[in-house]
């Protein structure tokens, strides 16, 4: 079986693959990071968005042998990545229903809010639009980023905060 | 007015009291609490207990007897537990129950976690408060009388002595159980009635909440399976061997319902799949095809079928009508598409199995699996985790039986993971369903006939019901036999036209379907006769038919929830132009009311919705963050029914296999989504589906006024004009 590196979440990590796996179930089956979510495996929901840098991808369509050499941010790292007010807002405005679609919307809202220094509704449905969830967190997810974007604005290193699990009064670890 | 379901439940509701007390070896006070309400489903009492550990320390654990499903029960019933008990609420840990002789109803549907729990929670944790009252003032020498409680400690402010509830967990442990204890007045909640956040949110944004999919077990495998493509097929031939060369392939199985792919990661068993070589021959009837089914629907509803409701003579008062209006609606087949596709853990070993199962339905599934691997219930243990979402698929049990099929074969623990595909064709689809209306109006305009056919299909999972059952009307009409308002005479009539494919529960049940027939047609006499939408509906509420005080509360309720949501959305002021206003409103089940208005414009031949205005009575709120959360979630539920693509069957097959051509609605589509509520009722109702009923109808009549063109199906699509 091939060998391939790919940091993930600032860890070089080696992933003894088949080249044509794609990413998330390397992530999900090989490395242990669960957060990824499976949705639909072509695509379209967005469930199992991950960050290179800046842009956003969909790590169904993309295999391990593409992914060597890269650099990636999961739901894991995203709070040492500085997606910690992003998921702030999310508490914040309570914005989670069952939660499995959330991960990858966290993901690109959170490369929406810092690409831009300003957000409105136009381009929160541009960067989330091909984002589904079942339950209709819709509403609260347009309150959240918009929200986030106050944070970030407020605090200019906001990773210290609220990304500690169990920080929140009565947070809900199972 | 015939039986709902709701009543139906209640009629046989046993409320047992016992509450047993255990002081564990480890000091802890455990509370097995009093049972829950007993609801007789297959001859089996229902006596979940709702237990409370309090440890010396002070940590405080409610176990949740439902499961978690984005609802948020795991919010909202420890709140009530935690208000009655006067804990900490941030020290209160929340678990999630597993099936047994304390959780022996633990099956999350019908709405009604909070309404079913609210009362026996609250008692439980008024009991708890006492005790550990009672153990403090002993301790103290003083009359409990003298001591109240705050935030997980007992205080006696005679003395300015105070001690917390860990400190007094042994005492009160072994303290005789009082009958009851008093509850809270309203005023001295702490937790319920305040926007409380989801307790998971915090697991859910990094990533560590654990679905199903994400559980993992030592030693397990990861599989696949190749599924018989309809019911009652049989497999031909199998040619496995280049599935078995896949890198990490580790076995094939024959199951009883297809061909299983075992590997070590999900990668290799969806290669291993693809390169099966396999065939299907016959099925029960394959050659099924929905248009076809849906064109007997209709021809059905030219018929006569089972009454479920006949006031007067509702065929005579017709054919004296001065006026007659027809109308026919048609409801296509949906499937749930919940994101977390079906998944399911087993690990069958040692005479036992254990199961890792995001399941609605716990206690089932304990029970089918123990009888298919000829086990004691007691032998198979099922853990809960957060489900991606249940919408009624989970109330199946179809993953969990295969997943302990495959992992008794192959002797190792076993994950089987459905693909996307996989969970839209192999659903238990919502109904199809086409209505019937007709309406007789005398020349003052008045509704002297209402005439309800309805042809739809039984459902449950393949459980058939009896073409002469005669309450077929009354269990499949829900918005039609119960209609709300006051005709000269009525007539609510069910056709059954079998579907053979997999039906199963829906969110809100058959009540989308019957309601948009029933709201729309309401609204196209409205048109006939010159009356505002909003005025006709409160003054057929306001007529006198001798129903009793019950079905007139409920109406006073109803016309409430219709003048707020009115209210609030404006209706009657100016809108843009090219927009307009629909409205449509239900009594569910005979308990939640609720009145919607949706603000409705066409643009570029899609509709588009721009705001939708959701009333509702469901009686006190638990937590109104919570409440506004699972209507926003029903509006977009029924929203992606009326405004996204439906289901259709071709050679018994679902046609639609992914989110590409089954589309659900996108944060775009998405109105701004504004919840008022009125706390009428006395007790807690459910919000979970009802939300869903009234959305299609509060569309397609906004539609109407806005483009002059009444469309009469879901999904709307091209038809929006």
């Amino acid at each position: 079986m091939p060998s391939y590196s790919i940091v993930v979440n600032g860890t070089r990590r080696a992933v003894e693959a088949p080249p044509d796996m794609p990413l998330l179930w390397a992530l999900r089956d090989l490395l242990g990071l669960t957060g990824t979510k499976y949705g639909c495996g072509v695509g379209v929901c967005g469930a199992c968005t991950v960050r290179e840098g800046a842009q956003t991808l969909r790590s169904c369509q993309l295999t391990v042998a593409e992914a060597a050499g890269r650099s990636f941010t999961t739901i894991e790292g995203l709070a040492a990545a500085s997606g910690a007010a992003v998921q702030k807002a999310w508490i914040e405005a309570d914005v989670a229903h069952c939660g499995y679609c959330q991960p990858g919307m966290l993901l690109a809202a959170s490369a929406l809010i810092e690409s831009r220094a300003s957000v409105d509704d136009a381009a929160i449905d541009h960067a989330l639009d091909a984002h589904l969830c079942r339950c209709g967190s819709y509403p609260r997810i347009r309150q959240a980023v918009k929200r986030a974007v106050e944070l970030r604005r407020g605090s200019r290193a906001p990773d210290a905060q609220g990304a500690k699990p169990g920080a929140e009064p009565g947070g809900g670890e199972r | 007015m015939n039986t709902t379901r709701r009543e139906f439940l209640k009629a046989g509701t046993l409320f047992a009291t016992g509450l047993a007390l255990e002081l564990g070896v480890d000091g802890r006070l455990r509370r097995v609490g009093e049972a829950l309400a007993a609801e007789p489903e297959a001859g089996a009492a229902f006596r979940p207990s709702a237990w409370l550990t309090i440890e010396p320390g002070g940590r405080t654990v409610i176990t949740v007897g439902r499961v978690e499903m984005g609802q948020g029960v795991r919010t909202s019933l420890p709140m009530i537990v935690a208000d009655e008990l006067d804990a900490d609420w941030s020290r209160v840990e929340v678990e999630t129950a597993m099936p047994g002789p304390d959780f022996q109803r633990m099956t999350t549907s019908g709405s009604w976690s909070i309404g079913g729990s609210y009362e026996p929670l609250r008692r439980m944790g008024a009991r708890a408060r006492a005790m550990l009252v009672a153990a403090a003032a002993a301790r103290w020498g003083v009359d409990a009388s003298t001591c109240r409680t705050e935030s997980g400690r007992v205080l006696h402010p005679g003395s300015k002595r105070s001690l917390g509830y860990g400190e007094l967990a042994p005492d009160a442990a072994k303290l005789p159980v009082p009958a009851d204890a008093p509850l809270k007045p309203a005023s001295e909640y702490r937790l319920m009635g305040r926007r409380t956040p989801r307790r998971d949110a915090r697991a859910i944004v990094t990533g560590a909440a654990r679905y199903g999919m994400d559980l993992r077990v030592p030693g397990m495998k990861f599989a696949t399976i190749e599924r018989r493509p309809v019911a009652g097929a049989r497999l031909g031939s199998l040619d496995d061997s280049a599935a078995r060369r896949v890198p990490g392939v580790r076995d094939v199985v024959r199951l009883s319902n297809g061909v299983a792919v075992v590997a070590d990661h999900t990668w290799a068993a969806l290669e291993g799949r693809r390169a099966l070589r396999l065939t299907w021959e016959g099925g029960d009837e394959p050659r099924f095809d929905s248009a076809g089914y849906q064109a007997r629907l209709l021809e059905a509803t030219k018929g006569s079928g089972s009454v479920g409701r006949a006031v007067n003579d509702a065929q005579k008062a017709l054919a004296g009508a001065s006026r007659r209006l027809d109308a026919v609606y048609e409801y296509p087949f949906f499937v749930h598409a919940p994101l977390e596709p079906m998944n399911t853990v087993a690990h069958v070993h040692d005479g036992r199995c254990e199961l890792w199962a995001s399941t609605q339905a716990p206690n089932p599934v304990q029970a089918a699996v123990a009888k298919q691997l000829g086990l004691a219930q007691e032998k198979v243990e099922v853990h809960v985790p957060l489900l991606g979402g249940g919408f009624g698929r989970r109330l199946g049990v179809d993953y969990a039986l295969e997943a302990a099929e495959l992992s008794r074969a192959i002797r190792t623990p076993v994950q089987v993971m459905w693909t996307r595909e996989d969970d839209m064709r192999h659903g238990f689809f919502q109904p199809a369903a086409t209505h019937r209306m007709a309406a007789g109006l005398d020349a003052a305009g008045r509704i002297v006939a209402w005439w309800h056919r309805e042809a739809s299909s039984a459902q449950n999972y393949r459980d058939r019901m009896d073409p002469a059952n005669p309450d077929l009307a009354a269990i499949h009409m829900w918005g039609g036999v119960d209609n709300p308002y006051v005709y000269g005479a009525m007539r609510a009539e069910f056709m059954l036209v079998e579907a053979p494919i997999p039906l199963g529960p829906w969110r809100a049940v058959f009540a989308p379907s019957n309601v948009m027939a029933r709201e729309c047609f309401v609204d196209e006499i409205a048109e006939a006769v010159g009356k505002d939408p909003v005025e006709l509906r409160l003054a057929l509420l306001e007529e006198r038919d001798g129903a009793d005080e019950a079905m007139q509360s409920q109406r006073r309720r109803l016309a409430a929830v219709i003048r707020l949501a009115a209210g609030k959305s404006g209706w009657g002021s100016p809108l843009p132009r090219g927009r307009g206003r629909g409205i449509a409103a239900h009594i569910y089940d005979g308990e939640t009311t609720l009145a919607q208005v949706a603000e409705v414009s066409v643009e570029g031949g899609t509709p588009r919705v721009h705001r939708f205005v959701c009333a509702i009575d469901c009686g006190p709120v638990v937590n109104p963050l919570g409440l506004e959360a699972v209507v926003e979630s029903g509006v977009v539920w029924g929203l992606s029914q009326t405004l996204g693509r439906e289901i259709t069957f071709r050679d018994g097959r679902a046609e639609q296999s992914s989110y590409a051509d089954y589309p659900i609605l996108t944060l775009s589509q998405t109105p701004a989504i504004e919840t008022h509520f009125i706390e009428g009722a006395k007790q807690p109702l459910g919000a979970g589906e009802q939300p869903v009923a009234p959305v299609a109808a509060a569309v397609l009549n906004a539609l109407f006024a806005a483009t002059g063109k009444r469309v009469r199906r879901v999904p709307v699509g091209a038809d929006a004009g």
